[in-house]
This record gives C-alpha cells, sequence and structure tokens, in this order.
C-alpha cells in the first residue's frame, strides 16, 4: 500500500534539553519555537560533531528519532548522539577521547537538573 | 550507499558547494569515495603562485575512521616541497593519523594543510625521503609516522 501525506497538522514537538539553550520555558511561548526549529537546519548550531546530524534528528544508522537514537553528556560538557560517540569510542583510534577536547571520554551520570 | 559516511559527504558537499575556505576549490566529488580539492596558500609564503591538488579517500566508516589524504603528485600536479610532505604526496601529519578526530571535516583538514605549507621557513622534503618513497605502502594510512616535529 502506498500512502501519500496530503496534509499534515503538527500539534506538538518536542527537543532534547541539552542545557546549551536559554530558558525552555520561555521558549515554549509561541512564535520562539519556530525560529529554534530553523536554527536547527542552518546545522552549525545543534548538531552532532560526529554526524552533523540535529541532534533532535538521529543517528545515521536510526531511522527515527527520539528516545531510540538518545543523546549522550560527557563531563567535558560535550553533547553527541550515543550511537555516533559510541562507534567512535569503539575504535582504538579513539584511546577513548572525547572528539572534542580529547580529554578521556566519562559520561555524565545526568548533565543538567530538571528544570 | 547509506552508510554513515554517506550521508555526512553529502552534507560537507553541500556546504562547501555554498561556500570553500578561501584558497580551496572542489576539483572533483563524484561520488562519495574519492575527492580531490585544489590548495592555495593565501598571503606571503613559500609556495606563492602555486597550486596544489589534495586528494581524499573515504571509506565506509568515515568520519570515524579517518579519509586517507595524499597531495597529488602526476602531470598537472605537484606534490609541495615540504619537511613533511613526501614526494609521493604522502604527508606527515598527526590529524590524518593518531590525532584523527570524526569532528574533523575535509574543510578543516584543508585549512590545516594550507597553514602547514604557510608556516614553512624552508622548502626541502623530509630527510628520509628516498627511504621512505622506494618502500611506502600504498595508503600513507598503512605507514606508522612519528610526528616529532611541531614547528611547521
Amino acid at each position: 500500500m502506498k500512502v501519500t501525506v496530503k496534509r499534515w497538522h503538527a500539534i506538538a514537538q518536542w527537543q532534547w534539553d541539552t542545557g546549551t539553550r536559554s530558558d525552555p520555558n520561555t521558549e515554549q511561548e509561541g512564535a520562539g519555537n519556530q525560529t529554534q526549529n530553523d536554527d536547527d537546519e542552518d546545522g552549525d548550531g545543534d548538531v552532532c560533531g560526529i554526524c552533523r546530524v540535529a541532534y533532535e534528528g538521529c543517528c545515521p544508522t536510526c531511522k527515527v528519532p527520539g528516545d531510540d537514537c538518545p543523546l549522550i553528556w560527557g563531563e567535558c560538557s560535550h553533547v553527541f548522539h550515543m550511537h555516533c560517540l559510541l562507534k567512535w569510542i569503539g575504535t582504538a583510534a579513539s584511546k577513548q577521547q572525547c572528539p572534542m577536547d580529547r580529554r578521556t571520554w566519562v559520561t555524565a551520570e545526568r548533565k543538567v537538573a530538571a528544570s | 550507499m547509506g552508510s554513515i559516511s554517506t550521508r555526512r559527504l553529502a552534507k560537507e558537499l553541500r556546504e562547501l558547494s555554498l561556500e570553500c575556505p578561501t584558497g580551496i576549490k572542489i576539483l572533483s566529488a563524484n561520488d562519495f569515495h574519492t575527492w580531490r580539492l585544489s590548495i592555495e596558500v593565501m598571503g606571503d609564503s613559500l609556495y606563492q603562485g602555486q597550486v596544489f591538488a589534495l586528494q581524499f579517500i573515504f571509506d565506509a566508516q568515515y568520519p570515524i575512521a579517518s579519509p586517507e589524504v595524499t597531495f597529488v603528485s602526476d602531470e598537472h600536479y605537484k606534490a609541495p616541497i615540504h619537511p613533511h610532505v613526501y614526494s609521493n604526496g604522502h604527508i606527515c601529519a598527526s590529524i590524518l593519523g593518531t590525532e584523527w578526530s570524526p569532528i574533523l571535516s575535509v574543510a578543516a583538514v584543508c585549512v590545516t594543510m594550507q597553514s602547514m605549507l604557510a608556516s614553512c621557513k624552508k622548502l626541502e622534503r623530509p630527510p628520509d625521503n628516498d627511504r621512505y618513497v622506494r618502500h611506502a605502502p600504498k595508503s600513507p594510512k598503512n605507514t606508522r609516522f612519528v610526528y616529532d616535529d611541531d614547528t611547521v
């Protein structure tokens, strides 16, 4: 069966709380959300440094964004798609270092307190 | 296709097509396996007026695995004379070997090569050039370089 989407109506959107954005409460107020989303498409702001896909997208080996393709935080404060980082850490060449600062990677327990 | 490298390279190519760093131009990027870019050193340097070509060969694991990067040495392009560049085009640079990081990119490598050339003080080949080139593996990724000189 082939389905053609003719129209869609978004009723909610989600974002990972990477702790780098300004107050999430203000962002929920209407128009702010729209610009936030546009930033992601630019590629420079909130993308995984390894695959260069937005945090809210998924790593190149996954098909569906969300809980099945989560982010991972290092104690050095750097954030990646978990699958991307694990692929890197799994290689001998990584020397277990964070791709950003080459410090030994230590996964942070919980990066930001729930706001 | 569909590998981790394809999507990342497609994105890099899109960005390079929109805007290349100064002195860098795409010569060929017809697939996601081999790219060639021309590189010129801007400003005062020992390489004024010279254009070089860098060849990138990617495997399906890029950017987790480093690309194989060499200076092209053929009838059109010559490898620059530089203490870290062998006459067969192989480059001794830590970021292409043990210090590779998946956050690096084609553009980042090109810019690093530009600055490596820009800071060169004397046009000379590596001291072991002849011996290395005679026995060098086809891919420099199979060479174990010793990075002992941080000055250029």
